[in-house]
């Protein structure tokens, strides 16, 4: 032991091993503790009763799934979904990024300043209230309709939430109105970070705004970009539920449940515990492998991973 | 300077939104508490409110007796709350005087279900105990619900219903030791099979002023009643302020509650053909049971009748989006001219509008015969109980408190509200309401009774344990207003005096009596076995199947469509399971079956 704190360097590496440890600790208790639960997908769990070893049932769970072909197609509908609205949202990832860059070429400070804001704004409004705000716009009676009667486009009111076309692509367009200022944060902070000498030159150069932009601005915020891609797909397959939980009706929800919300439909209903525990363990396991993926796929392209 | 400049541009931001939001939007009045049960019955919503029947110098008397006591904060786990935290206001002040105690209210309704599965897992789930039976029974075994039948004996209120006490406790499945665990709630002092109400759970129910200048027409089947509510709607397009108004404006925000699968606004309306769903199976007027899914059944000729509804354009474009708070703002506005539910017309029907004739009031359609449950005298689907881990002292006061509930006192403040406030004492010792807006405008509360307003202080628990068609014995008359003779007296308006004469009967019971079309199903007290978790699987993906699928059939173009989706839509229950959900069903409610048919030999 006093040999142990003579050594100067093992003596540094406790203390460093000490800095990490509560965030060590709070890896295991957040991420690593919870994993427990994960017992429940194999039991027939029921409260009030707590677990033991007679409700044991196996793998139960997991074959009840795919045990009927209703069930089997409902589960890939739900993944269709899922993927869907996903694959949209990484279609169209640049889209903050362009945002953030044209932002940038405002000159006027007080309208730029007012845009970001504005375009920020609805980060920090709940899913509920959008919901209201939707209904309050988009309902039989509401100012959508009412302008639109009065304009003499249409003779009978529109039920846009009723609609069941076209969901995936509403839901982007909320969820890129409710996101892109935000998003957009991250690539202005880039932006800022380029060095002002690059840009000087090449107006030296006579170079055009719209080459500036090509041949310097999106060129040294790209790596941000590519890794905010990569975090993206490892949760493609959680795209959040409150979005699609506030937005589903009976008429839409063929192409709305992805699977979050299905797991808490099925939880939440009426206790279906176990089964949306065996769903949500498959769903991380195949999120493990997204990354795997992405990550070789990276190591690949680029040469360098990210894990 | 700039941090100002950032905040007035979030506000007027804020403002902006605010402002489009406004554009059509609602203040929807809130529902009133847990009026989606349908176990509960009619009268104790819109006039909740109750008072004391002794006199407040009685309550004085005690106060002292409570104080020496120390200020106890008990948890109640209560499914029955739509509010969670600690009572606040005029209630609070009430059993404060009286017991010194604090209820803090766990509602697994603002919660959500997990909170039962976590406060279980602890082996304490609270101290005062609201449960539903089924999930009751559970607890019974888990070991989280106390014995307390050394002590009930010695609480004389409690004692008044030793008979349903005892009934109840003795059929839970087993206890043959004949322990008593809980105690049933909103228990009658009636009888098993009386019908003490002057209205049905649910029935048509319309405009009167609208209804009389079509000239009474008579309304032969489901068919007449559209075409009377076209007519009406025709006649009325909108309301006195201009909005479109509509015979329909449905809401899908309590679909598959009640232990019913469905759509909520379609399983009411089954009895209006003396059919009762009973989870997945729909129980005929002979007692047998038919699939909820089978073309013959209600289910089918009421989902039917609201698509042909929406066909003739009767129903509000808006149903299949709007919540029940959007639908609630639309009654209370004069936008709907069909109701179902009796409590319903409380959004409507003010003593006011009763007077000038256009209040909702019952008109019989032909063809059709009711179903209606009797007066809960052996109590409905909850149980009150007391927490397995409670210290003696807690226990006994919380016994104290329970036996207060259920006893006059405590009942007049649960269903009449405060003395001299929601209604006045007269010289014979009868009641006459006063402040007939006390809930529904949330009245500011005198000072002496803790200020705030009336809603927000009503009592939270929102269950009773004996209901308010029970007779206060104080008065002779039972504790639900609506029953009272002063209020009996004061809405014998010209309206009901036109109904009385049309129909040749006092109220709309006495009518369907008369013309033996009224089926009351007797109360008894059986506890029905839980799902397991198979079942209950297979009843929430039929349950969500069924109720996408008809609001669709709602709006679907013709017959045709209407008659694909419904295959479609059997098809695919089967597929996740309906038969074992059915034949489980069938077996559950045959317990039942068989109970009320030995009660009303």
């Amino acid at each position: 032991m006093k040999q142990f704190f003579q050594n100067k360097r093992k003596l540094r590496g406790f203390r460093e091993f000490l800095y990490i440890l509560p965030f060590l600790a709070l890896v295991a208790v957040f991420s690593y503790y919870p994993l427990y639960g994960w017992v429940y997908a194999f039991f027939d769990y029921k409260p009030p009763f707590p677990l033991s070893m007679d409700q044991f049932v196996g793998f139960k769970w997991f074959k009840s799934m795919v045990d009927t072909p209703v069930k089997t197609i409902q589960l890939l509908k739900v993944l269709r979904n899922t993927f869907a609205m996903s694959g949209l949202s990484l279609l169209f990832s640049w889209f903050p990024m362009i945002f953030a860059v044209f932002l940038n070429e405002i000159k006027c400070v007080p309208f730029k300043k007012f845009v970001q804001t504005v375009t920020t704004l609805p980060n920090f409004i709940s899913w509920v209230l959008v919901y209201s705000i939707a209904y309050c716009l988009l309902n039989s009676t509401g100012v959508v309709n009412s302008v639109m009667m009065s304009l003499g486009l249409i003779d009978s009111p529109q039920l846009f939430l009723q609609s069941s076309e076209h969901v995936w692509l509403k839901m982007w367009v909320w969820l890129t109105w409710k996101n892109a200022g935000w998003s957009a944060i991250m690539y202005i902070a880039a932006i800022t970070g380029i060095d002002d000498e690059l840009n000087e030159a090449a107006r030296v150069d006579g170079a055009s705004r719209m080459q500036i932009i090509w041949h310097i601005t999106i060129p040294s915020i790209l790596p941000t970009y590519f890794v905010l891609v990569m975090l993206s797909l490892a949760n493609f397959l959680s795209n959040g539920m409150e979005q699609y939980f506030v937005f589903a009706n009976a008429f839409n929800k063929e192409s709305i449940e992805v699977l979050d919300l299905y797991v808490y439909n099925l939880a939440m209903g009426s206790g279906g515990y176990s089964l949306s525990t065996a769903i949500s363990i498959l769903k991380s396991v195949v999120s493990v492998l997204l990354l795997c993926c992405t990550n070789g796929f990276s190591k690949l392209v680029r040469g360098e991973g990210f894990i | 300077m700039k941090g100002k400049k950032l905040l007035s541009i979030l506000l007027a931001s804020a403002m902006l939104t605010g402002a489009l939001a406004g554009c059509g939007g609602s203040d929807a009045p809130a529902a009133p508490e847990g009026q989606q049960k349908e176990e509960q019955t009619d009268t104790a919503k819109e006039e909740a409110p109750a008072q004391e029947e002794t006199s407040s110098d009685d309550a004085q008397e005690k106060a002292p007796a409570a104080s020496d006591k120390e200020l106890l904060s008990l948890e109640v786990y209560d499914v029955a709350a739509n509010y969670q935290g600690v009572q606040t206001g005029w209630f609070d002040k009430v059993i404060k005087d009286r017991f010194n105690l604090e209820l803090n209210i766990i509602a697994p309704q603002v919660a959500g279900d997990a909170v039962f599965q976590t406060r279980a897992s602890t082996g304490n789930l609270g101290d005062i105990l609201i449960l539903e039976k089924e999930d009751f029974a559970d607890c019974v075994s888990a070991g989280l619900v106390k014995d307390i039948s050394a002590d009930i004996g010695n609480y004389s209120n409690l004692m008044t219903y030793k008979e349903q006490i005892d009934v109840f406790n003795n059929g839970l499945p087993g206890n043959d030791a004949g322990i008593t665990w809980g105690i049933p709630t909103q228990m009658t002092n009636t009888s098993p099979t009386t019908y003490s109400q002057e209205e049905i759970y649910s029935s048509p129910l319309l405009r009167w002023d609208l209804y009389k200048e079509l000239g009474y027409p008579e309304i032969a089947d489901l068919d007449g009643l559209l075409d009377v509510l076209e007519q009406m709607m025709k006649a009325h397009p909108t309301n006195e302020t201009g909005d479109p108004a509509y015979p329909f404006s449905l809401w899908a925000d309590w679909d598959g509650g009640d232990g019913m699968l469905g759509i909520a606004n379609v399983v009411q309306l089954t009895t209006w053909y003396g059919e009762k769903i009973k989870g997945s199976a729909i129980l005929k007027p002979d007692n047998t049971f038919i699939p909820l899914t089978d073309k013959a059944g209600t289910y089918y000729k009421l989902l039917k009748f609201l698509n042909n509804a929406q066909r003739r354009g009767l129903v509000d474009p808006d149903s299949g989006t709007q919540d029940w708070n959007a639908a609630c703002a639309k009654m209370s506005a004069g936008q709907v001219y069909l109701m179902w539910y009796s409590w319903q017309t409380g959004f409507w029907n003010s003593q006011e509008r009763l007077k000038n004739g256009n209040a909702f009031s019952f008109v019989p359609v032909a063809d059709q015969s009711y179903y209606t449950d009797s007066d809960t005298y052996y109590g409905t689907a909850r149980v009150f109980a007391v927490g397995s881990q409670v210290d003696d002292e807690k226990y006994a006061r919380i016994m104290e408190f329970l036996d207060w509930y259920a006893g006059p006192e405590g009942l007049t403040f649960q269903h009449c509200g405060i003395e001299d406030f929601t209604y006045t004492v007269g010289d014979d010792g009868k009641f006459t309401q006063i402040n007939d807006n006390a809930l529904m405008d949330n009245l500011p509360v005198p000072e002496e009774w803790g200020g705030a307003g009336y809603q927000d202080g009503n009592n939270a628990i929102n269950q009773w344990l004996v209901d308010a068609i029970s007779t206060n014995p104080n008065t002779g008359e039972p504790y639900s207003v609506r029953y009272w003779t002063s209020y009996k007296e004061a809405t014998m308006t010209e309206m009901k005096k036109e109904w009385q004469e049309l129909y040749s009967a006092d109220n709309p019971v006495e009518y369907m009596t008369k013309n033996n079309i009224l089926l009351v199903s007797p109360n008894v007290s059986v506890t029905l076995p839980s799902d397991s978790n198979d079942i209950s699987v297979i009843r929430n993906q039929c349950n969500d199947t069924i109720c996408d699928y008809s609001w669709r059939m709602i709006f679907a173009k013709d017959d045709a469509e209407f008659d694909s989706m419904w295959d479609e839509m059997s098809a695919q229950m089967d597929g996740f399971g309906f038969q074992d959900l059915y034949n489980f069903d069938v077996e559950r409610y045959q317990i039942e079956v068989d109970a009320k048919l030995e009660a009303s030999k």
